[in-house]
């Protein structure tokens, strides 16, 4: 059986993705994420060996423990104020980088901002000369 | 070796887009976005040196191949943790992590031998030649009317 220890869990998708035989779910709703442990009697421990974050132990069956369920809020984008991320992902990635790559050349700390506005962002940097120039011709 | 675009000749056309997504099975990894009426310009992986999407993937299935940040499917896990990690939001994670490849086994990238405008290539230096090129042909011709 698995246990799960919530102070390291991330919320991310690995266990979920490698369970080969469904026993562990998730569920998303717009503003939060779900991950839920079925009691599980398999004698495997792909989930465990695959944990970013080595939150997963195998423990001896137990019928009478509860079921395992974590809810983590989603973190909302600073700029568009969508949700895009769990806060210990976010945290993880923090801790992960060097710090001089987690603010860019004009001080933005990007990894609070989500995916999509990164695009935007990235692509609103790369034509900013370009659209000064061009609106300079033909105002 | 990455793609550079020269956006002043991108005209916003997508192809590039949907010549992404033709090679790698319905999954695109570039995005065109305009810029107002005045500018467009195609936005995917700068395979960067200090790749921050290797830095966050903890199997080693993102990882450095020389200039390209290469993925291996087989040791990816689906977390989700590199597609938080690229500054650019070019790293997509829907049960598995994809991204730019480079279209690996291709003589080319599909989204250069695509592009109508020849706004994409391999060639660093090809938009500042082509300016100095302009420049020069302008100074032939006696400087702009």
């Amino acid at each position: 059986m698995i246990k799960v220890d919530a102070s390291k869990c991330l919320g991310c998708f690995s266990c979920s993705n490698v369970c080969p035989s469904q026993n562990i779910t998730r569920n998303e709703t717009a503003e939060q994420r779900s991950v839920h442990w079925k009691k599980c009697k398999e004698e495997c421990d792909l989930c465990v060996e695959f944990c970013p974050a080595k939150a997963l132990t195998l423990v001896p069956f137990d019928e009478s423990a509860p079921e395992s369920l974590l809810t983590f809020d989603l973190v909302s984008c600073k700029i568009c104020k969508s949700r895009y991320a769990t806060m210990p992902m976010l945290k993880r990635i923090e801790s992960v980088l060097p710090a001089n790559l987690q603010k860019d050349s004009t001080g933005l700390d990007w990894i609070w901002i989500c995916p999509v506005c990164r695009r935007s962002i990235e692509a609103e940097r790369a034509t900013k000369q370009m659209v000064l120039g061009r609106s300079r011709k033909s105002p | 070796m990455p793609v550079y675009v020269d956006i002043s000749r991108c005209i916003g056309c997508r192809s590039c887009e949907v010549a992404c997504k033709r090679v790698h099975g319905g999954k695109g990894h570039v995005n065109v976005h305009m810029a107002g009426d005045h500018a467009s310009v195609p936005v995917f992986c700068h395979h960067c040196e200090e790749a921050t999407c290797t830095m966050a993937c903890y199997t080693g299935a993102l990882h450095k191949d020389g200039e390209r940040t290469a993925f291996d499917v087989e040791k990816c896990t689906g977390c989700g943790l590199c597609r938080l990690a690229c500054p650019f939001g070019v790293v997509w994670s829907d049960k598995i992590a994809h991204k730019c490849d480079l279209c690996i086994g291709r003589e080319m990238p599909t989204c250069i031998t695509t592009c109508p405008a020849n706004a994409l290539s391999t060639d660093f230096e090809l938009a500042s030649r082509r300016a100095r090129t302009r420049a020069a042909m302008i100074a032939a011709h006696g400087g702009r009317r």
